[in-house]
């Protein structure tokens, strides 16, 4: 018996991926648990294990996006029949579709002329996905066609919202209102000298994400930390570190928020319209420019580790970060983040919020800097950091109570025991 | 401008006709004294008398035979085909006399003949009695067809039908009878090949004859208060088309629906659609919808009748299929 292999929800919110590239050719074994092929979701590219064990029978989607539900391949015995004419989920946009097992959606009994024919020929009538993906042939209007044609849009780009995914003449016009620029740009650059990057899912939510968090009422606090005896006990730190890896400032820093946060659980939460939801952990966020574009990978129960468990944890997810190796666990579940533009020489800088969290912490380099001590100007090791907060969550004096701790565990180790 | 009924504007260009040119006169089953079975020619024997308003034989192939060969001889008859359905008897004469005479002949003949006919569902008449038949005869060269709408139309078009030196089948429906409009005062001929452009719109095209103009204004209507813009065109001449303006209006909308009372399968309005995909390809953005009859005889139960024939809301469904949506 044939085993459809569906496209799984990998975490929470997923409700699609972008198939990159299979590891299993038709025809090829596959044994259960076996990487069969790579995904893109919004948040990583992971390998997907087989979670049946016979023969590749059928690569339903070869690449490109697919809801989650969809089957995308079949797995069975070798010479056995395959036949996908269990219908595709067709409302795969909808999220709550995507949970449905793919049962056949009823037909208007009017659109039996041809049309099914063609639907089914193609057996991924999904209007969600984007036209590249259908193998090699882009259902289009007429229209649109032209359209894309004399205006030089790339249909392949587009997402088709005519029956049956097809790509009509409103969709064309649509991306070319959204690419302005590129379409209107005059002409003291050489056309062939713009590159366009085509949007990657990653960058996509990047761009989803960081949009969203403009629309949150925030309000950002700031203030110097001398950094003597966090640097020292860095040191220290790296002298005993052995054959893990070696405690950086950050990874110091977040440990010293990890028992902040516990300290200050309003800032330790997330915001959802059905209410605040506050953490008994925390697991703190660390931004990471990747190669792909920016991660923020999570150490998890950052509160009750060692600043050196810490260290090696963070080793490693940043590690497999840079070597796009993440997992979806990998990204999910923070509850505060912090980004640290301190080695790049950054004196002070403002994150965005990244939601629900609360709260994000921008740190800058420790720098000698004139202070005043006791009278005098002197020479300090200084720090500036910058704490975004969403102001529906946190107050400002909320905000100012944690930084205010913050910077006496970082002043004073001792005081975050 | 006077109103008019169909039944009565049909009445007026016969008799309108038949004052001004002693060559026009009429033949068919009961037109007499009886006006005809949908009382169209009710009185024109009082005005014009029997010679010119002539009761035949129950024979529609003698009807159409007699109404050629009077035609031949310089006369312009208007024959009547009580039901279309019975065109079938009087076929031989249609399609290999009156339609091939002036080709065969060189020019030498010609064939004013006007052959008047009418059918349709909607009020239980059976299999055998409402057939829309009208492609079978644009099927066949030599021949003119007409299947006017509304009262005006069918005044000036069977005027023009009468003085046209070629065969004109001129369909009408037994619905549209009672239907009214206002019309010229005086009797402005209709020339074939010109669509009327019921309604306008910008999103859907809908091409429709006889009754189907009607439901389709229905419709359009609806789909207005969705929020659809619906052009309604009527190509009154089947034969000739008036393919410019289909092809024009579909140009502008891009999405076309075509409509008629016969079957689907294989009725004229496939060919309006090779028109429309063939001259217009590059300009439509959805496939084009077909709405006619399903393919089974008429029943005579009015459920079943209503099932089979299209409505309103199967062109409202149309349009919408057409714009993507689900007509709900």
């Amino acid at each position: 018996m044939a085993t459809e292999i569906k496209l799984p929800r990998l975490g929470q919110g997923m409700e699609s991926g972008t198939i990159v590239k299979w590891l299993k050719n038709e025809g090829e074994p596959v044994k259960k648990g076996e990487p069969l092929y790579e995904l893109d979701t919004d948040k990583v590219t992971q390998e997907v294990e087989s979670d049946a064990s016979g023969v590749l029978l059928k690569i339903a989607v070869q690449e490109g996006e697919v809801p989650v539900g969809q089957t995308v391949a079949v797995i069975g015995e070798q010479g056995e029949e395959v036949s996908l004419s269990v219908e595709q989920p067709t409302d795969g946009g909808a999220p709550a579709s995507a949970e449905k097992p793919a049962e056949a959606p009823e037909r208007e009994p009017e659109r039996e002329r041809g049309r099914e024919a063609s639907a089914r020929a193609e057996a991924d009538a999904s209007d969600t996905k984007p036209q590249a993906a259908t193998d090699g042939r882009i259902k289009a209007s007429p229209l649109a066609r032209r359209i894309a044609r004399e205006r030089g849009i790339d249909l392949a780009q587009l997402r088709g919202t005519g029956p049956e995914g097809r790509i009509v003449a409103e969709d064309v016009e649509r991306a070319e209102a959204a690419a302005p620029a590129a379409e209107a740009a005059p002409a003291p650059v050489a056309a062939g000298e713009v590159e366009v990057l085509p949007l990657t899912s990653i960058r996509k939510t990047i761009a989803r994400r960081l949009t969203e968090a403009w629309t949150v009422p925030v309000f950002q606090l700031t203030i110097d930390v001398d950094m003597e005896r966090a640097v020292a006990l860095r040191e220290q730190l790296v002298a005993r570190a052995g054959d893990g890896a070696k405690p950086t400032l950050s990874d110091v820093l977040t440990k010293v928020c990890a028992s902040a946060l516990m300290r200050h659980r309003a800032l330790n939460a997330h915001f959802s319209e059905e209410g605040i939801q506050r953490f008994p952990t925390a697991n703190v966020g660390i931004a990471v420019a990747a190669p792909q574009g920016l991660v923020v990978p999570v150490i998890k129960n950052a509160e009750s580790l060692t600043i050196q468990q810490i260290a090696n944890a963070r080793a490693d997810v940043v590690g497999r970060a840079r070597d796009n190796k993440l997992r979806t666990e990998d990204l999910s579940g923070g509850t505060f983040t912090i980004s640290n533009l301190g080695m790049f020489g950054v004196q002070q800088f403002v994150a965005v919020l990244n939601p629900p969290q609360a709260a994000i912490l921008a740190i800058g380099s420790v720098e000698e800097r004139p202070a005043v001590r006791d009278g005098e100007i002197v020479p300090r090791p200084l720090m500036t950091v910058t704490l975004t907060c969403d102001h529906r969550t946190v107050d400002g004096a909320d905000g100012a109570r944690f930084l205010e701790d913050v910077k006496a565990f970082l002043e004073e180790p001792g005081l975050a025991l | 401008m006077p109103e008019l009924t169909y039944r009565e504007a049909v009445r007026d260009a016969l008799a309108t006709a038949m004052r001004d040119d002693a060559d026009v006169f009429l033949m068919g089953e009961d037109i007499a004294e009886m006006g005809g079975s949908m009382g169209v020619t009710h009185g024109l024997v009082d005005e014009f008398g029997p010679e010119r308003v002539r009761n035949t034989p129950i024979s529609e192939m003698a009807i159409v035979g007699a109404g050629i060969g009077a035609a031949m001889q310089g006369m312009r008859p208007v024959v009547e085909i009580m039901y279309e359905d019975f065109l079938t008897l009087s076929t031989e004469q249609i399609v290999n006399q009156a339609a091939k005479h002036r080709y065969m002949s060189g020019g030498q003949l010609k064939v004013p003949l006007t052959i008047r006919t009418q059918g349709g569902a909607g009020w239980s008449p059976g299999a055998q009695h409402a057939q829309q038949l009208e492609a079978w005869f644009v099927h066949i060269p030599g021949l003119k067809v007409v299947f006017p709408s509304t009262p005006s139309d069918v005044r000036g078009m069977l005027w023009s039908a009468i003085y046209d030196d070629n065969p004109v089948i001129v369909f009408e429906h037994r619905l549209l009878y009672p239907v009214k409009e206002e019309v010229p005062e005086k009797l402005e001929p209709i020339p074939f090949g010109k669509a009327r452009t019921h309604r306008e719109g910008e999103d859907v095209t809908v091409i429709a004859t006889g009754p189907m103009v009607h439901r389709s204004l229905e419709a359009a209507e609806e789909a207005e208060r969705n929020g659809i813009s619906v052009e309604v065109i009527d190509p009154r001449s089947l034969q000739p088309l008036d393919e410019d303006a289909i092809v024009e209006s579909v140009k502008k909308t891009n999405r076309a629906v075509v409509t008629h009372e016969a079957i689907t399968r294989m009725g004229f309005g496939a060919e309006v659609a090779s028109v429309i995909q063939y001259q217009a390809f590059d300009w439509l953005d959805a496939p084009i919808e077909r709405v006619g009859a399903k393919f089974a005889p008429l029943a005579f139960a009015p459920v079943m009748e209503q099932f089979l024939v299209p409505g309103p809301e199967d062109v409202l469904q149309g349009i919408y299929r057409t714009v993507g949506r689900n007509g709900d």
